[in-house]
């Protein structure tokens, strides 16, 4: 699991060009979203929608949905666990 | 009468993350952006004016180019093969540049972008100098920013207001500033 | 001051290929959106309303050049004036232009602009206005401008948009797009549909029929792609073009109206706080989709066939109220006696854009 939260930690930067960012800043359990944490905005989820499917051929369709899922890193880490079908 | 305030220009083959660095530094919303806007938010760090980040309607942000958004739709339309990319896909538009301008800098003014055949003084004296005819326009942020590709391009903006104590906007002191 | 007036229109959409046409069939409740599967090589099918590609594209030119040239030459045509001429300007609207080939052709903007001046042997350069959805509106704003810079007699003013894989998965990716047709400010609306069209209008100086009285344009120096929650940019450019206009002078506010959660309720949160609550409501999206670099041209167009009906047209796709301001939107057709109407969108990039058009004796 700790593999898997930073294999997405890794990829959420380069996906998202958090510029200078290294996996270690990034805590397991902050909120992605709003001004605390990283403070992503709408298109952040959009991209993080296209990375899960990218990666983990897990394909949501309403953005809303992916506001729960994209919590924080390690709720996503559970949400993949679950969901993956690659 | 328009008077030039400022003008900045950032060389063709520029590091832009290290003018950044060196000059900003802050704004991480930096690294989302694709090369014109960088570009272009860059050139109005360089032109923006005490006080900053104070709203305004009284501020234009006018971006002119020749290539429009078409270096980062290339980018786009690459992704599209694999997964289309919504982040790219928002940078697809000529305006985005004046939109990420405007967020910078609190500008809530008239936001525009015009693609012409090749950098004219006398169209771009023209185009800008009929935007004032808003008269809420006090002041532009007017600029060429023509992005080929990400390493080859050609940027430069003036900042034009009107009244003022600058040399006049008009063709020829426009086409003397640029060809310095 | 002279004023600014519309001399010649044209529109090509799927529903007809001149103003009249296209006017009887926004009438008569048709739409051309349906559903396409495979088209343009995207995977998700999608709502659009497309217009047929063999018929309209010329020899020798893409589909895109064809409808900009063509409805340019038919705007030409109603005017009656000298294309040629240098003291005739012309502007194009688009956002994507001929993206289609972006593999395999010079697709800048400038090069369809080039081509249109061109097609009429005009020795102007080419200048295209590409403001993202306002494109349409901010091109006719700037044909006016030109006009009051002095110079020029006429400007021809052509908006066309046509779509491709390029643009309908970059929606996609959005997740903006409807999978049925738009739904206008309804409660279950759900996204917007793309559309297909060229429309010209032609600009000159004059004192009667429809003038072009004002226009603005400002950002809501917010968010790149999503529209501010208090409607900045959306009521300021509103507030401009009604500085000397009362209210009720209006026959309606044609909105931008995409059908997005954000987009209408944002034009709502804008129409109350500049005081147009008791002024009629209408978008057009529901019969043409959303037609980018042509909608500012088309529906400007289409407004004014209305108020000259004596008509606010219907905002088809609208059935229950879905914004948290109680705006007042034409479901079915309405009357009017009134004389002037205001245009309005809003796009990508905080832009947001009004236009004020109106009649001889518009009490504004």
């Amino acid at each position: 699991m700790e593999q898997l939260v930073n294999e997405i930690k890794v990829k959420l930067i380069d996906a998202l060009n958090l510029d200078g960012m290294t996996p270690e800043d990034i805590d397991d359990n902050a909120p992605l979203f709003g001004d605390e944490g990283l403070g992503l905005d709408s298109i952040d989820v959009l991209e993080l929608i296209v990375l899960l499917e990218r990666n983990y051929g897990i394909r949501l369709a309403n953005p809303q949905e992916g506001k729960k899922v994209f919590q924080s890193v390690a709720v996503m880490a559970d949400y993949v666990n679950a969901n993956r079908t690659k | 009468m328009l008077t030039i305030r400022s003008f900045a220009s950032i060389p063709g083959g520029t590091d832009l993350t290290a003018l950044y660095r060196a000059r900003v530094g802050d704004y991480p919303k930096f690294f989302k952006m694709d090369t014109a806007c960088k570009l272009g938010f860059l050139l109005a760090e360089q032109l923006a004016d005490a006080p900053r980040f104070e709203p305004r309607e009284d501020r234009a942000v006018l971006m002119f180019s020749t290539c429009g958004s078409l270096c980062n739709d290339r980018h786009y339309e690459e992704s599209v093969r694999d997964f289309p990319s919504p982040s790219l896909f928002v940078y697809t538009l000529p305006n985005i540049i004046t939109g990420e301008i405007a967020i910078r800098n609190k500008y809530a003014g008239e936001t525009s972008a015009y693609v012409l055949e090749r950098f004219t003084p006398e169209t771009f004296v023209a185009l800008v100098e009929q935007a004032f005819q808003d008269g809420d326009t006090g002041s532009a942020l007017c600029g060429w920013v023509d992005c080929r590709a990400d390493d080859d391009f050609t940027a430069f903006a003036f900042l034009v207001e009107r009244g003022g104590t600058g040399m006049e906007f008009n063709v020829e002191n426009v086409y003397g500033t640029v060809s310095q | 001051m002279k004023k600014v007036v519309c001399i010649g229109e044209s529109i090509l959409s799927p529903l007809g290929a001149t103003p009249a046409e296209n006017f009887a069939a926004v009438c008569r409740g048709e739409s051309a959106l349906r559903r396409y599967e495979g088209m343009f090589g995207v995977k998700e099918p999608f709502v659009a309303s497309l217009m047929d590609r063999e018929r309209w594209t010329a020899p020798g030119r893409t589909f895109f050049d064809s409808i900009v040239i063509e409805a340019a030459r038919r705007a030409v045509e109603a005017a009656g004036i000298d294309p040629a001429s240098p003291r005739t300007a012309f502007v194009l609207s688009t956002i994507k232009g001929n993206v289609e080939y972006i593999e395999t052709q010079d697709v800048t903007l400038a090069c369809s602009a080039r081509r249109l001046a061109e097609a009429f042997g005009n020795p102007n350069p080419a200048v295209v206005v590409s403001n993202a959805c306002i494109s349409g509106l901010a091109a006719l704003l700037q044909g006016r401008r030109i006009l009051l810079g002095g110079g020029f007699d006429h400007v021809v003013v052509v908006g066309a948009e046509v779509q491709s894989r390029f643009i309908v998965t970059g929606f996609q990716s959005l997740k903006a797009l409807s999978e049925a047709p738009c739904k206008p400010f309804d409660a279950r609306r759900d996204g917007l549909n793309l559309g297909e069209a060229a429309a010209a209008v032609v600009l000159g100086f004059g004192d009667e029929g429809w003038e072009l009285a004002d226009g603005a344009v400002r950002n809501d120096a917010n968010h790149i792609s999503g529209p501010s929650r208090t409607g900045e940019g959306s009521y300021k450019a509103l507030r401009h073009v009604l500085r000397n206009c009362s209210p009720d002078a209006l026959a309606f506010v044609n909105v931008h109206g995409t059908s997005t959660l954000y987009n209408d309720e944002m034009e709502s949160i804008a129409i109350d706080r500049a005081g147009l609550l008791d002024v009629p409501v209408n978008a057009l999206k529901g019969v043409f989709g959303h037609t980018m670099g042509a909608a500012g041209v088309l529906e400007s167009i289409l407004s004014m066939h209305a108020v000259d009906a004596g008509v606010v047209l219907p905002t088809r796709g609208f059935s229950e109220p879905g914004v948290s301001r109680p705006v007042k939107v034409s479901a079915t057709m309405g009357k009017t006696t009134k004389q002037a109407f205001v245009k309005l969108l809003s796009g990508f990039g905080g832009v947001n854009g009004a236009l004020l058009f109106r009649k001889g004796g518009a009490g504004c």
